[in-house]
């Protein structure tokens, strides 16, 4: 068979009263038929589980796995979440993990590229050692850490109580007022070092020229930082703090295998909540509608990265 | 405005020495051209002269004051980069303000300063304007403008032209030739361009190797240069450098060239050619002193023609003459075709002798 795309076959098999959208595909259909292949995955894998979790947020699932026995109700799901006290210590548990997270790990690591942008010996070595809290395996550092907090075994506990600063060593991840911030400190452990390359990286493009002009002006260092690099890491920063932001939301492994969320909800974020909801207690129409607020809320997030980005090249573009 | 002294200036890293016992003074409302070619050390001399980097040993005195400890800030210097290094997020506005609020002078007097190096510099349009909307010329006037504003006692510029196209680079050559005649301001100027040197400098430093070759007025340094290196840096087309071997015969000194032919010297080069260590000496000559003849003359050499490079108002012909090429400005009537056999006669009053080991100019009593 042979595929026809000249423009006169095309016009004479059009019907009249097409659109001109219609009309466009219709004379482009060679390069649809190209993607069609990659289309269709795309669909299977990410668009039908989008629709399928909106479809099963309006219905009332039963436990297990019999999802043929579920009932519409509506907005119900939503309604109960909204009303429901979990929800809104969840929320606000999220919140203070992910501005927390996001904001010490972005001034901790900006501060840490800007020492290592100064030459001192020994420089190379302390910048590997600092990267591998970001390469090792999340699963591997909760690990570690919950052995750190360990309220008998604990090494943080012992260095206290040898210090004489406690009786006994202070229960950091048992506790529902310690619990989120100690959590929070092993995922700034964690996360900083990738805001610091990302800064290096950044604090390597600012000119050396512009500098020397600043020094020759009369700028002492902080000036110089203020009014040279600071303005011109502004990109690289928007662009780490969403990035950080979006990870920071959707953080599963340290808050899951360290606490499970416990105790109490004190350290649950959506993300675990949400995974507790459906394949611990099997709620999956809850899980579901717990889901599509999670799924709103990261494309806003996801639309100011992309504006971010964009406004970048706009910006260049017009140099 | 203030006058500037180099006193045995070193710069040192590691073993390798950038600037070697550099010792120079700019007068008071002097232009002067530091130039050379790249990594000659010019502008670390210049760097050095503003504070930018610590001078290994050796005096510089800003006005009455030695400098040598001084961050940049208190040398009283202004800088012009070669790519403007003007503040990116900052309107010109700003720019231009900036190392005046880096000094802490009262806004109303800020605000007067900027508008009045505005003024002087035609760019009080552009004022709100960001560097980006700018174009390469006007950047640099920026440049100039944040230079300005400050009144230092020296204006310090690396390179200001070099990243402009070659139509704006004329013309920004003239305006800060204007600019130093209106100022009557001191300036040190870094150019590995001899031509920019040439036409804006009151005098020029020829670096290489980082050390200072020759520091003289553009026409001395065009017309007795001291050795063969500014021989053949200063002017373009370069000056032509012919290695010939003299010899002296009935009282006669006659130069020999590798083809077997031999030019008889006047009584003062042949005095020049004497004092060469070995008999080994250099002829230097300039495309225009130089005369091109299509048969043997009296006192001229044969050479042949190698290529030919008309360019309008006048013929560049570049002809092989003792293992060299050799460049001769000949009138655009005059027909020459690359390997035609030709005569040159060189013009002994311009010519230039140097010795072929120490590669320094010879002189005549």
């Amino acid at each position: 068979m042979t595929i026809v795309t000249g423009k006169a076959e095309a016009r004479r098999r059009l019907q009249p009263g097409w659109s001109g959208a219609l009309r466009k595909i219709w004379e482009h259909r060679a390069d649809y038929a190209y993607v069609l292949p990659a289309i269709v995955v795309m669909l299977i894998v990410i668009a039908y589980p989008i629709y399928y979790t909106v479809e099963l947020s309006f219905f009332k699932t039963p436990p297990g796995l019999q999802l043929r026995d579920k009932s519409f109700i509506g907005f119900d799901n939503y309604t109960a979440i909204l009303t429901s006290q979990v929800f809104w210590k969840v929320t606000w548990n999220t919140l203070i993990w992910t501005l927390g997270s996001t904001l010490i790990s972005f001034v901790l690591g900006f501060a840490t590229a800007l020492a290592l942008h100064c030459d001192f010996i020994g420089r190379g070595v302390l910048r590997a050692i600092l990267i591998i809290p970001w390469v090792i395996s999340a699963v591997a550092a909760s690990y570690i850490w919950k052995w750190i907090y360990h309220s008998d075994f604990g090494i943080i506990g012992a260095v206290l109580v040898g210090l004489g600063l406690t009786d006994r060593p202070p229960n950091f991840i048992d506790n529902v007022s310690t619990v989120l911030p100690s959590l929070i400190v092993v995922n700034i452990w964690r996360e900083f070092p990738f805001a610091m390359i990302m800064m290096m990286a950044g604090l390597q493009t600012v000119p050396e020229q512009l500098l020397r002009a600043a020094e020759v002006d009369g700028a002492n260092a902080w000036q110089r930082f203020w009014h040279v690099t600071f303005p011109h890491l502004r990109n690289v920063s928007t662009v780490t703090i969403l990035l950080l932001a979006v990870a920071n939301f959707n953080s599963f492994i340290i808050p899951w295998i360290m606490t499970g969320g416990g105790p109490s909800n004190a350290s649950h974020i959506w993300i675990t909540h949400i995974y507790e909801l459906a394949f611990g207690r099997q709620r999956w129409g809850v899980a579901s509608a717990y889901s599509v607020l999670l799924f709103l809320i990261l494309m806003t997030l996801g639309y100011f990265y992309v504006r971010a980005l964009s406004g970048n090249e706009r910006k260049e573009g017009s140099a | 405005m203030a006058h500037v002294v180099l006193k045995d200036l070193v710069k040192t890293y590691g073993s390798f020495k950038a600037v070697n016992d550099v010792s120079l003074t700019v007068n008071d409302g002097e232009f002067v051209a530091l130039v050379g070619p790249s990594g000659c050390g010019k502008t670390t001399t210049l760097n050095l002269v503003a504070g930018l980097i610590p001078i290994t040993s050796g005096d510089i005195v800003i006005g009455d004051r030695v400098v040598n400890g001084l961050d940049p800030k208190d040398r009283d210097i202004a800088m012009v980069f070669q790519n403007y290094a003007l503040y990116p997020q900052k309107s010109v506005y700003k720019n231009l303000a900036f190392p005046l609020q880096m000094r802490k002078l009262p806004r109303d007097e800020i605000d007067r300063k900027v508008k009045e190096a505005a003024r002087v510099l035609d760019m009080t349009h552009l004022l709100e304007r960001k560097p980006r909307e700018l174009s390469g010329g006007q950047q640099q006037r920026v440049a100039l403008g944040r230079a300005l504003v400050r009144d230092p006692a020296v204006f310090l510029m690396d390179e200001p032209l070099s990243n402009l196209d070659a139509k704006l680079r004329v013309q920004m050559r003239s305006e800060i030739k204007r600019f130093h005649q209106d100022l009557k301001a001191t300036i040190i100027y870094v150019t590995h361009d001899q031509l920019e040197a040439v036409t804006m400098a009151d005098k020029m430093a020829v670096m290489n190797g980082g050390y200072l070759q020759q520091y003289d007025s553009p026409a001395q340094v065009f017309a007795h240069p001291v050795n063969m290196f500014v021989a053949s840096f200063i002017g373009s087309p370069a000056m032509s450098l012919i290695p010939l071997e003299a010899s002296t015969a009935n009282g006669n000194t006659v130069l020999t060239g590798a083809e077997g032919w031999s030019l008889e010297l006047s009584p003062r080069n042949a005095q020049k050619a004497a004092r060469a260590t070995t008999k080994k000496v250099v002829l230097g000559a300039r495309h225009s002193t130089i005369k091109l003849h299509k048969s043997a003359v009296p006192g001229s050499v044969p050479a042949k023609a190698y290529t030919v490079e008309p360019t309008g108002d006048v013929t560049f012909v570049q002809a092989l003459l003792s293992g060299v090429i050799v460049n001769i400005s000949v009138p655009p009537n005059i027909a020459v075709a690359p390997d035609e056999q030709i005569w040159l006669e060189f013009d002994q009053e311009r010519i230039h002798v140097f010795d072929g080991e120490t590669e320094m100019a010879l002189k005549a009593d």
